[in-house]
């Protein structure tokens, strides 16, 4: 069996990212470059009924990377994720609004390593 | 286009039961045959992720099936649906895609051990793969009937399963997209 191979870094991308419009940026494309996972936030033109649920499932599982130490951020923005984030404790992370796929792996290169790792365990938090 | 919704790991290999990431991150032989075909990517909440956490053994489905468990993924189920259901009225395509051999994410196959239970050791190779959806597969399926929606086409990430081949992955899926 291979080794685990994860990276212990989470990108949080809007949906911008994720599903760019026609010229638009595809962070997905820079995470798999760059070794990074991704967290879909909902689209912007989601009704609150069907978004807030979402939201509060995303920060209820980032919940569970930080407790361990797992690194994250945040590409782009959506209205809802601070007080979803806040409900559980964990604070924004640091954010970028790229306009270049150079301008996202810069900034994740420059992002400190994460905390956990296979050799200090998972459970690092 | 249509909208596939993807297994939470697909896009995030981190949230994988230890020892079960085959990537860094994104799990390029799905995702790609997304992009290349023009799909728009939806990603699921990952059931066994906040609910059994990072450090969760690898469970067969009798282990994760119980009632809190059940309510729990009926929880994400609902609120899966409910963005199905926004896209379904838009009159878009829609499939799902799981991740073989998964107590939570199989779409055809998923694992099954009667017997698997206290001290966690059992011989390599114990046959546990049997046809069936996971737990939270069936709780998507329930969603969707309340709602009076179909359920969707599936294909599946086989990784776990024997006689693993990308090339016939990538030909199911690809079979699960053209309907």
């Amino acid at each position: 069996m291979k080794p685990d191979q994860r990276s212990f870094r989470i990108m949080l991308a809007a949906d911008r990212y994720v599903n760019p419009p026609p010229g638009g940026l595809d962070a997905v494309a820079v995470a798999e470059q760059t070794g990074w996972g991704v967290m879909q936030l909902p689209a912007d033109d989601y009704p609150p009924e069907v978004a807030e649920p979402l939201l509060a499932e995303v920060a209820e599982q980032l919940e569970e990377f930080s407790r361990h130490g797992y690194a994250f951020v945040l590409v782009g923005e959506r209205a809802g994720l601070p007080e979803a984030l806040a409900n559980v404790g964990v604070p924004l992370p640091d954010g970028i609004s790229p306009r270049t796929a150079a301008q996202l792996a810069e900034f994740l290169a420059a992002r400190p390593a994460p905390r956990a790792s296979w050799e200090t365990g998972q459970a690092a938090g | 286009m249509g909208v596939a919704f993807v297994a939470h790991c697909l896009l995030n290999q981190n949230s994988k039961v230890g020892d079960g990431a085959h990537c860094a991150g994104v799990y390029s032989p799905v995702i790609d045959v997304l992009r290349e075909k023009g799909w728009r990517i939806e990603q699921m909440p990952c059931p066994e992720l906040a609910f059994t956490g990072l450090n969760r053994f690898w469970a067969v489905k009798e282990q994760l099936d119980t009632a809190a468990y059940r309510r729990h993924c009926e929880r994400l189920a609902e609120a899966v649906a409910a963005v199905i259901s926004v896209r379904v009225t838009k009159g878009e395509d829609v499939v799902l895609v799981g991740v073989e051999g998964s107590p939570s994410m199989g779409v055809t196959v998923t694992s099954s051990d009667p017997l698997r239970g206290g001290r966690p050791e059992w011989p390599d190779g114990t046959a546990e793969h049997v046809s069936g959806e996971g737990i939270f597969v069936e709780e998507i399926h329930k969603a969707l009937a309340k709602r009076g929606i179909g359920f969707p086409r599936v294909a599946g990430e086989t990784h776990a399963l024997a006689g693993h081949d990308e090339a016939a992955q990538r030909a199911g899926l690809e079979s699960a997209l053209e309907g």
